[in-house]
C-alpha cells in the first residue's frame, strides 16, 4: 500500500520579517496543513498499515529545500513536477490527477488548503477528476481494512464520521496531529533519498491556469472602536450607523 | 582559506537555529530561580541530534567534523537562552562522550554511546576534589584493585550533572608513587553500590545545570569499566580538557550574538532626550565593542575547530580560545546590562541571568589564570 502526499511551498507564516516589513523575502516552508498530512502518512506507515509514503510538489528547483524537509521528516521518496508558473487550483488538480494515474497510490492525503491563498479547492477537484471518494477537513483517520478508511471530519455543525472506500482523497484539518520536528539524523538521511523530476509533458498533460491574479493587497486597517454610555445608545448606533438592526 | 559554509552545513545550521529558538525556551526564568534541570529539553536535544553531533554514525551519532560541530553549538547558544542546559550538554559531550569515543573499548562504546547520543543517558565526569582543583593531578581519590572489582574511595566535588547523571567518568589514583601516570579513569554507572551523589550545590549562575558532590565509600566497579589503559587517566583527561576548552564556549559565541542583537534592537527603540539611545556615542561605542568581541571570539573558535579537524596541534589554541571567549562573554553581558539601564538588572529582561551564567566560564574547565599559565608556558616563558 502506498500513500501519496502532495504538498505546497508557501511563505513562512511565522516569519516575523513578513509582517509589516517594507522589503522582505520570507523564507519558504511546507504549507502547515500539508505538513500535518505528511505527519499522518508517516504515522500510518509506522503502524504498518502502508509500506511507502511518496511526497510530491510542483515548482522550480528552489522548492527542493521543502522537498528535503519532507524527506527529512521521513517521506520515502519525492517527486517534483518542474513548473514555475503561478498555477490555479484546477491546474494543480489536473497535474496531480496525472501523477496519481502514474503512481497509483491507495490514498492521497493532503492539506485542506494552503495558507498563502486559502483556496481550499485542490483536494475536492482532484477527487472529482479521478472519480474517487473524498473526506475533507479530517481530524482523525482509522484504517478499517485494506479497502476502507473511517474519517472524522470537522464541520461547522460538529464532528461527522464518514467511511470511504479506497482509493480515496483525504484532506487534513489542524487538529489531526502535531507534526514531528525534523531532526539532524533525518536531515542527513534525506540527502541520500531520491528526488524525481517530472514535467507536464512527461505526464502527458497540457495545463494552463484559468485565472489570473491581478494584484494582492492587505485588508483595510480596522478603525478604532468607540465606547457607548448606555444600552439605548448602543441600539441606536447599531440601527442608524452600523445599520445591522 | 574558505570561509563559506557548504549547502549541507548551512542546512544543518539553520535547522539547529530553528530547533533551538522554537523548542527550548520555556520556563527558563522559573527554572533558573528554582534551580531546575530541564529533563524534557535534554531529551529533545538528544532526539534532535545535538549530543551525538561528533559521535561516529555507527554508535548513533552524526559524525560531524569539529568545525561543523562548534558552529552548530554556536547556533544552539544563539537560539536557546538556557545556558545551564547548554553547559550540561557541553559537560556531557566533552567529559563523557569524548573519552568514550577516543578511549572506550568496542563493548563500552556499543553499550553507552547510543544512549548518550539520543538523550536517554546523561554523562559527566568526576575529577575536582575539595583540595584539588587547578592542580588536578594531585588527586586524593584512590582506587584499590581487588580481583575483578575496583574500589574508588573518598569524595569528589563540583560534579556537573552529578545529581542527574547516569554515567560518570571517574578519575582515581591506583598507584600514588607514579604521580599522574598512576591515575586511571573508570566508567561508573548511577546506583553503583557505594557511590552517592550528595546535596545539590546552589550556584550563582548556570542554575539549571545541576551540580553535586559525589562520595565513594566501598564503591565497587567491575574491572571491565576501566576506561582506556591503566595509568592512562591523565592523558585521557588532558585530551578531554583540550576538546572542552576549545568547544565549551561555542554556545557562548551564540549567546553574545543574541545579546548584541537584543542591544541593537533596544538601542533603536528606547528614546531618551528625543532620540534613540543608540544615537548617543557612548551607547553606540559599547555596541561596537560587543560586535568586535563576537567576531573575534567566533574567528578564534572556528580557527581552533579547523585546526582540530585537520589534526593539527590545538593545545595552545584551546586555551587561548577559552580565555578570550570567556573574557568577551562576561564583558558583553556587563555592557548589555549597562545599555538596558535599570531594566537590564531586572530578571524579566533576561539580561542579568546571562551575566550570572557567563562568569562561571572564567572558572570551569581551568580558570582564566590557568589558561594564561598554559599560554605563557607555550610561549616559552
Amino acid at each position: 500500500m502506498k500513500i501519496l502526499v502532495p504538498f505546497k511551498s508557501v511563505p513562512d507564516p511565522n516569519d516575523a520579517t513578513v509582517a509589516g516589513a517594507a522589503v522582505s523575502t520570507p523564507k519558504s516552508v511546507i504549507n502547515p496543513f500539508d505538513e500535518i498530512a505528511i505527519e499522518e502518512a508517516l504515522r500510518i506507515r509506522e503502524r504498518g498499515e502502508v509500506s511507502e509514503v511518496v511526497g510530491a510538489t510542483i515548482g522550480p528547483p528552489a522548492v527542493d529545500e521543502q522537498i528535503r524537509a519532507a524527506l527529512a521528516m521521513g517521506v520515502d521518496r519525492a517527486i517534483r513536477i518542474d513548473d514555475s508558473r503561478a498555477l490555479d487550483p484546477y491546474a494543480v488538480a489536473r497535474i496531480l490527477g496525472a501523477l496519481v494515474e502514474k503512481e497509483a497510490p491507495h490514498v492521497v492525503i493532503m492539506g485542506k488548503q494552503a495558507v498563502d491563498d486559502d483556496s481550499n479547492q485542490v483536494g475536492q477537484m482532484l477527487a472529482g477528476l479521478l472519480g474517487w471518494p473524498q473526506a475533507t477537513f479530517v481530524s482523525k483517520i482509522e484504517f478499517l481494512d485494506k479497502t476502507r478508511v473511517r474519517c472524522t471530519r470537522e464541520t461547522d455543525a460538529g464532528l461527522e464520521v464518514v467511511e470511504v472506500n479506497l482509493p480515496a482523497i483525504i484532506t487534513t484539518d489542524l487538529r489531526l496531529n502535531e507534526p514531528r520536528y525534523v531532526s539532524l539524523p533525518g536531515l542527513m538521511k534525506a540527502r541520500r533519498k531520491p528526488i524525481e523530476i517530472l514535467t507536464c509533458d512527461q505526464l502527458g498533460i497540457n495545463v494552463r491556469p484559468l485565472t489570473t491574479v491581478l494584484s494582492v493587497a492587505r485588508p483595510p486597517k480596522r478603525a478604532a472602536g468607540t465606547r457607548v454610555e448606555s444600552v439605548e445608545e448602543l441600539i441606536t448606533k447599531l440601527k442608524q450607523e452600523a445599520k445591522v438592526l | 582559506m574558505d570561509f563559506a559554509w557548504s549547502d549541507q552545513q548551512r542546512e544543518l545550521l539553520d535547522a539547529v537555529g530553528r530547533f533551538a529558538t522554537q523548542q527550548l525556551n520555556y520556563d527558563v526564568i522559573e527554572n533558573d530561580r528554582e534551580g531546575i534541570f530541564n529533563h524534557e529539553a535534554w531529551k529533545k536535544c538528544g532526539d534532535f541530534g545535538i549530543q551525538g553531533l561528533l559521535v561516529p554514525t555507527e554508535y548513533g551519532g552524526l559524525g560531524t567534523d569539529p568545525l561543523t560541530t562548534v558552529a552548530a553549538l554556536e547556533r544552539l547558544g544563539h537560539g536557546c537562552k538556557d545556558n545551564g542546559l547548554l553547559f550540561s550538554i557541553n559537560a556531557h559531550m566533552w567529559t563523557a562522550i569524548i573519552p568514550l569515543v577516543y578511549n572506550g573499548s568496542e563493548a563500552q562504546k556499543k553499550k553507552y554511546l547510543p544512549g548518550l547520543c539520543n538523550g536517554t543517558l546523561i554523562g559527566g565526569n568526576a575529577m575536582s576534589e575539595p583540595n584539588s582543583g587547578s592542580d588536578a593531578f594531585s588527586l586524593a581519590t584512590t582506587a584499590i584493585k581487588n580481583g575483578s572489582r575496583v574500589h574508588p574511595q573518598r569524595q569528589q566535588i563540583f560534579v556537573t550533572n552529578g545529581p542527574v547523571a547516569d554515567l560518570l567518568v571517574v578519575f582515581a589514583t591506583v598507584d600514588k608513587t607514579r604521580g599522574p601516570d598512576g591515575i586511571s579513569a573508570f566508567l561508573v554507572e548511577k546506583n553503583s553500590p557505594g557511590m552517592n551523589a550528595s546535596r545539590k550545590l546552589e550556584k550563582m549562575g548556570l542554575r539549571t545545570s545541576p551540580m553535586a558532590e559525589v562520595f565513594f565509600e566501598n564503591c565497587e566497579v567491575p574491572v571491565e569499566n576501566l576506561l582506556g589503559k591503566e595509568g592512562g587517566g591523565a592523558f585521557l583527561f588532558t585530551r578531554s580538557m583540550t576538546w572542552e576548552r576549545g568547544c565549551i564556549l561555542a554556545s557562548a559565541v551564540g549567546s553574545m550574538q543574541r545579546l548584541l542583537e537584543t542591544c541593537i534592537r533596544y538601542a533603536n527603540e528606547r528614546k531618551q532626550g528625543g532620540q534613540s539611545i543608540g544615537k548617543f556615542q557612548l551607547v553606540a561605542s559599547k555596541i561596537v565593542d560587543m560586535k568586535l568581541r563576537v567576531e573575534s571570539s567566533r574567528h578564534m573558535l572556528y580557527h581552533y575547530a579547523w585546526l582540530s579537524g585537520h589534526r593539527k596541534s590545538i593545545y595552545l589554541e584551546a586555551s587561548m580560545t577559552k580565555l578570550h571567549i570567556s573574557d568577551c562573554w562576561v564583558k558583553c553581558c556587563e555592557d548589555a546590562i549597562q545599555i538596558h539601564g535599570g531594566y537590564g538588572y531586572m530578571t524579566e529582561y533576561e539580561v542579568e541571568r546571562e551575566l550570572r551564567d557567563a562568569i562561571a566560564s572564567k572558572l570551569y574547565s581551568g580558570t582564566s589564570e590557568i589558561q594564561r599559565n598554559i599560554v605563557a608556558s607555550m610561549l616559552g616563558l
